[in-house]
């Protein structure tokens, strides 16, 4: 009789499923628990302090490769890291090869410069978009302006005053790749490991493990991973945004998933012995 | 027509694989100056390479339009969908800002491509939870090392995860974080170092493959 | 932009998300049309980055400017899309061989050297410099080295796994069920997160300034479901009566 119940339990329509799922991941952002991260890996705290380190004036050249899709995680990275830039007065200049991101740097850069009042063009400057990415990586090491001529407005980025003094990779001090795709394994294959540009990055969740292996030997000099790793770099810059407030939503929704695994296990095993 | 067919193409993945290959390692001003002219080429290429797929996408569905196949009504919605971004990038020549904020490509980038397209993914979290529950079986010790390594990841990363470790183990004196951090550091590389070295392999191979023309499934049939 | 397009917007932005999750309760015809307006929107959006962002620049520009040399990549680019005449199909060949070219020779020194032979670096490096290592450290990459080695055995189909060498690619099965245990717990969060995103807007669009776009598409969706529902049910009755 039991065993009957247990199994039928076991193989309930999985739209109740959903349902508990939706609810336990609605109601926090309606009604926040109030538990923000609190604790900050490694990795981050390296890509923080790397950044924290640069002398005013440094030109970082952040990748942003990410589109709508990997939005919730990688903007408010992007946003974190673009606000320490500009907190810690580094020239800014962004670089992009999904064609999905350009709107999103827009919205970043719609807001976050004015915070800082950090002007368009000479404290920073965003790229137009391109194609693969490898070949303009390639190119940026013996000539940045051979693909870069115009920034996105169609000024002339030579003479724009924060390209000032920047000719190739020897002129920037660090690469921020932010991206939901392989970018990131370009940006360390490409230009860190061969011109020795100190890269961080900036990756989904899905794809922070596969990343071990580069933070280990140095080829990585940071790395963010997901929405907990954007909550851990606004605490580190003390400006909670989109990262921290998704973080308290995510605590019951991660319970649930391990409540669920272990309660089909356990189900499956009294069935399997009574 | 052979020579025009297959020699020649062949000529040119040998002509520009090699050439690439060794400017790599050579670091001369004439290997830089071809590097920079092929990669403009290359980025001009694969723009080209876009329409492909375009083209075949609406091609497809003028298909299914033209003959009434089963639901084609929905067969418009690409077309719809498709000028809803066009029709405003070339009212405003592709320009997300303007200098009176948003631009019309720039909502339609924010009210239609950004909910559609994040949506599409977001829906993926709940088939993962049905799966976790339905199909993740711990029935062998492999099963029960993979499960553990996953359970204390989506714990830990989660403040309550966190609350509930120190509770239960905290008299350990280890953080549920330096657990993660330990594994993510230590085990995972090891297991990811080992696929990333196997995958360099293949790569390398397959690349040799492509240049010397033995591998040339890419051309397809003739 | 106006209040009234900022309204519009949300109330589009709401109706999308809710139709493309409306397909976890069941098929619909508002799923089928929010699915085809991601395809042609998707599309639509490379399209005018594409055209905007290289064509232009790129190309149209200098050729303006008399550049004839970009006319090189154009033909090469362009023979790609004679792959959909089949009788002259072959051309596509010549910008499809400059492409894998162009690849094949980019990455094989980009995986030697990143892949391959810094890995095995990494690997061995910690173990020259164990006189300056705590004990744990050392643990560590001794651990670290003996893992790769495990996994790769598991990965050398060249010999047949049996006695020793069975035993050394089953402990690599271990690293590597770790590995992916931590990627599964990864992938968890980032989908998580992805909802989040989605649930956070739809919040946003609930607010009476936007006129509750939300509540207002969630009944609607709610009624449609019931409404048709119903309608079934009728028919089966129908049905089975005749």
């Amino acid at each position: 009789m039991l065993k009957e119940k247990l199994q039928k339990f076991f193989k309930i329509d999985r739209r109740w499923i959903f349902l508990l799922l939706a609810v336990v991941l609605f109601a926090p952002i309606i009604k926040p628990i109030g538990l923000p991260n609190k604790t900050i890996s490694r990795d981050v705290q390296h890509a923080f302090d790397y950044i924290d380190k640069l002398p005013a004036g440094s030109f970082v050249l952040f990748s942003l490769d990410y589109d709508p899709a990997t939005r919730p995680e990688l903007h408010p990275q992007a946003v974190a890291m673009v606000r320490h830039a500009f907190k810690k007065n580094l020239r800014v200049g962004v670089v992009t090869y999904i064609a999905g991101s350009t709107g999103l740097i827009g919205q970043i850069f719609a807001t976050v410069p004015a915070e800082y009042k950090k002007v368009n063009g000479s404290d920073y400057v965003i790229f137009p978009y391109m194609a693969n990415a490898v070949a303009v990586m390639t190119q940026m090491a013996s000539d940045f302006y051979g693909i870069y001529d115009k920034d996105q407005d169609g000024r002339d980025a030579r003479t724009l005053p924060v390209m000032q003094g920047i000719k190739n990779y020897k002129n920037i001090a660090m690469i921020v790749s932010i991206t939901g795709t392989s970018m990131l394994d370009y940006w360390v294959a490409y230009v860190g490991d061969k011109f020795s540009v100190p890269v961080v990055g900036g990756v989904t969740a899905i794809s922070q493990p596969g990343y071990g292996p580069y933070l280990q030997t140095g080829q990585l000099k940071g790395l963010i991973g997901g929405m907990k790793g954007a909550a851990e770099y606004e605490s580190l810059i003390k400006e909670p945004g989109k990262g921290t407030s998704g973080i308290d939503s995510l605590n019951l929704a991660h319970l649930l998933v391990l409540a669920l695994i272990l309660t089909s296990n356990i189900i499956l095993l009294i069935i399997k012995y009574l | 027509m052979k020579l025009i067919k297959k020699q020649i193409p062949l000529a040119i993945v040998f002509f520009f694989g090699v050439l690439t290959l060794a400017s790599y390692y050579v670091p001369h001003k004439v290997s830089v100056d071809f590097m920079e002219m092929m990669n403009k080429w290359e980025n001009i290429v694969s723009a080209f390479a876009f329409f492909l797929g375009l083209i075949s996408l609406f091609y497809s569905h003028y298909h299914k339009i033209s003959r009434k196949a089963d639901g084609w009504g929905y067969s418009l919605f690409v077309y719809i969908g498709f000028f809803a971004m066009v029709v405003p990038a070339i009212l405003c020549h592709g320009k997300l800002m303007g200098a009176a904020g948003q631009t019309a490509l720039g909502w339609s980038f924010s009210f239609m491509y950004n909910p559609l397209s994040a949506t599409m993914f977001a829906v993926l979290a709940f088939y993962i939870v049905s799966t976790a529950y339905r199909s993740f079986r711990i029935k062998s010790l492999q099963a029960f090392v993979l499960f553990m390594a996953a359970f204390l990841l989506i714990l830990g990363k989660v403040p309550l995860g966190q609350i509930i470790w120190d509770s239960v183990l905290g008299w350990t004196g280890a953080g549920v974080d330096q657990v993660i951090e330990w594994i993510m550091g230590v085990p995972a590389v090891a297991g990811k170092r080992g696929i990333m070295i196997g995958i360099a392999i293949g790569a390398i191979v397959t690349s040799f493959k492509i240049i010397f023309g033995i591998e040339r499934q890419y051309m397809g049939k003739d | 932009m106006s209040e009234t397009w900022m309204i519009a917007g949300a109330w589009i932005a709401a109706g999308l998300t809710v139709f493309l999750f409306s397909f976890l309760y069941k098929d619909n015809p508002f799923f089928k049309i929010a699915e085809h307006l991601y395809l042609g929107a998707g599309m639509g959006w490379w399209f005018q980055v594409y055209v905007y962002n290289i064509l232009g620049p790129k190309v149209w520009t200098p050729l303006v400017n008399h550049d004839w040399m970009v006319l090189i990549p154009a033909i090469l680019g362009l023979s790609l899309v004679t792959q959909f005449v089949p009788k002259i199909s072959w051309v596509s060949r010549y910008g499809f061989t400059f492409l894998m070219g162009y690849g094949s020779g980019l990455a094989i020194p980009a995986g030697l050297s990143t892949d391959f032979i810094s890995q095995i670096g990494g690997t061995i490096r910690p173990l020259s410099m164990m006189a300056s290592m705590t004990p744990w450290a050392i643990f560590n990459s001794l651990l670290v080295a003996f893992g790769v080695i495990c996994v790769l055995f598991y990965f050398f189909f060249s010999v047949e796994h049996k006695g020793h060498f069975k035993k050394v690619s089953n402990i690599g099965v271990y690293f590597l069920m770790i590995y992916f245990g931590a990627a599964f717990g990864n992938t968890v969060m980032a989908r998580f997160s992805l909802l989040y995103g989605r649930f956070d807007d739809l919040y946003t669009f609930s607010a009476s300034k936007y006129l509750y776009a939300t509540q207002i598409i969630l009944a609607g969706m709610i009624i449609y479901f019931a409404i048709h529902g119903l309608m079934n049910r009728g028919k089966k009755q129908a049905e089975a009566v005749n």
